[in-house]
């Protein structure tokens, strides 16, 4: 099978990105938005407790906010 | 726990760049003397060369037999060594069956008794003794065309000169010949005429054609040439890139193909004979008179291009206007250097556009499938009516950090399209390192020599793998830093530094 028809074979499911270049923006601002919140709650009673409930949603929130946050800057990465 | 182990693992282990049909060109190697076996015999022979841009394209079909007693398969197409690496977009095809696409041909290294380069055609099923075939022969040879006079005024025509043998350049016998010149206008004040080569004036002269020949040579030995120079008006630029870099940068999170090109740009046409004249050059393009300076590049780019930009060493030029696609038709980019480029004069610059991924990224066994397929034009390029020659392409595919298993195809359709065979692309797999890469994108490399406007459009597809863990791995990683730093934050917390009695 040669590529271009993979290619053709592939027309029913072309590329959709997780989140449109529309939303970049808005999804990337209100993740960090809510990554800085949480740390910050976190920062001020640094607990085991608080890493799991405060700490993991603000790394996540951070690192795919950052993410989208570069992408909506027109640095695709 | 074991899903950040598996995930910390898969964030540090290297990407596997697979790739099976990478490709290095190589040339053979013929022994010295080297002659190429008597085994066929031209029986009929048409050139026709086309002069009506800066470069020259040539298409000849031949009707060949073979004359030996056993079938016969390598073909032998010979070019002067200087000559042989400015050939571009060698292509042989059987000129009754176009659409079995192209045969499969190997370039030799110079044979140090002639001096001659071979082009080797393998036909794809050997020609069996009195057996006949129809080659339909197309290439581009580029810088063959040399300005004459070599320097001009500023506002005065432009002539180019072109030199071949009315005899086409042969390892065989040719039986009969002809030559079809086309010319870009009436203006032709200087051409070898013949003598004694046909009855009748040679060349035959009709509007923008002259035809050499048709020639009896079936008794002139194969190599004999018979100088011709013709020198007609060219008044255009003679539009010469020396290195085209082009960048094709896929983004699965940003959704985005950006493009990226870099050009090192030259008018080889005459030079200036007197000093740049800013008045008379307004007064040129106020009366929009021919000229040999290069005004402006018109790029037509693709429906849904987006952000365009211009650049050059000083920074942003202004001087362009992009006129965005509506609907399914093309954008064009409208491309205005900083200044008239005559004749030996140099402009470098970028420019670069975004595009919605969909139209070119496809998965490629359903929607869960971790494997893609990306369709992308080779080389786009400025449209000109002069035709722009290009000395070397690079063109790098950066697909998103961790994808392996990277193959890629030419596209080929029932007609030329302007490139070189598969493998005599030079291919190659890399990373590159860029905004929040850990191990670097996974790039594809591919360059060709001695390219011409002709492969405008010229597809080639891409497929790859590019797993869930190697999407998450930027986010991850930023998760995973972050989480560090908390943790440490915690423990360092943790530590009693107070001074007390112990």
């Amino acid at each position: 099978m040669s590529l271009n028809e993979v290619w053709e074979a592939a027309s029913a499911t072309p590329f959709i990105p997780l989140i449109a270049k529309d939303s970049q923006f808005s999804v990337g601002f209100n993740l960090l938005l809510l990554a800085l919140v949480t740390a910050t709650l976190f920062g001020l009673n640094r607990s085991f407790l608080g890493i799991v409930s405060l700490g993991i949603p603000a790394a996540l929130a951070s690192g795919f906010g950052a993410v989208f946050m570069i992408c909506a800057a027109g640095v695709y990465v | 726990m074991r899903f950040f182990t598996a995930t910390v693992l898969g964030l540090l282990a290297p990407s596997l760049c697979a790739a099976t049909n990478l490709t290095t060109p190589s040339r053979l190697d013929l022994p010295s003397g080297f002659k190429p076996p008597q085994v066929f015999k031209n029986i009929n022979l048409v050139r026709n060369t086309n002069l009506e841009k800066s470069y020259v394209r040539e298409t000849i079909n031949v009707v060949v037999e073979n004359v030996d007693k056993q079938p016969q398969n390598d073909y032998y197409i010979p070019f002067p060594a200087e000559v042989f690496d400015r050939v571009g977009g060698f292509e042989v095809r059987d000129k009754k069956a176009p659409e079995k696409g192209r045969f499969d041909v190997d370039y030799t290294e110079a044979v140090p008794s002639d001096g001659n380069q071979y082009f080797v055609v393998h036909l794809p099923e050997p020609l069996a003794p009195k057996s006949q075939i129809t080659l339909g022969i197309s290439y581009s040879v580029l810088s063959s065309l040399s300005p004459l006079p070599a320097t001009i005024g500023q506002a005065d025509k432009q002539f180019l000169t072109y030199s071949f043998s009315a005899y086409m350049p042969s390892a065989y016998t040719t039986v009969t010949q002809k030559t079809k010149l086309k010319f870009p206008s009436n203006n032709v004040p200087d051409y070898t005429p013949t003598e004694g080569l046909k009855s009748g004036s040679d060349p035959e002269r009709k509007g923008t054609t002259y035809t050499y020949g048709p020639y009896d040579t079936a008794e002139v030995a194969p190599g004999t040439e018979h100088p011709i120079t013709v020198r007609y008006e060219f008044t255009k630029p003679v539009i010469t890139v020396n290195l085209l870099e082009r960048d094709l940068e896929v983004s699965h999170w940003g959704g985005n193909l950006a493009t990226e090109e870099r050009y090192w740009l030259r008018n080889n046409g005459s030079e200036l004979t007197n000093q740049f004249s800013r008045v008379q050059w307004t007064f040129t393009s106020y009366q929009k008179a021919p000229t040999s300076a290069l005004r402006e590049l018109t790029y037509p780019l693709l429906p849904g291009s987006v952000d365009p930009y211009f650049i050059d060493d000083i920074g942003n030029v202004s001087t362009s206007r992009y006129r965005p696609s509506v609907g399914k038709s093309a954008g064009n980019l409208e491309l205005k250097p900083r200044y008239p480029i005559f004749g030996g004069w140099n402009y470098s610059f970028r420019i670069g556009w975004n595009n919605d991924l969909a139209s070119f990224l496809r998965r490629a066994a359903g929607v869960d499938s971790d494997s893609y397929v990306l369709k992308v034009p080779l080389i786009e390029g400025p449209k000109m009516a002069e035709g722009i020659q290009y000395e070397r392409v690079v063109v790098r595919v950066v697909l998103p950090e961790g994808a392996h298993n990277v193959r890629f195809e030419l596209l080929e359709g029932t007609n030329s399209n302007g490139l070189p065979g598969a493998k005599h692309i030079y291919a190659h797999l890399n990373t590159l390192k860029t905004y929040m890469d850990t191990l670097g994108r996974t790039t594809l490399t591919l360059e060709v020599d001695s390219l011409t406007d002709e492969a405008r459009d010229s597809k080639f597809v891409v497929t790859y793998d590019h797993s869930m863990v190697d999407a998450l791995r930027k986010p991850l990683t930023i998760f995973a830093g972050l989480l560090t730093v908390f943790v440490a934050a915690w423990g360092i917390g943790k530590i009693d530094i107070s001074i007390k009695k112990r």
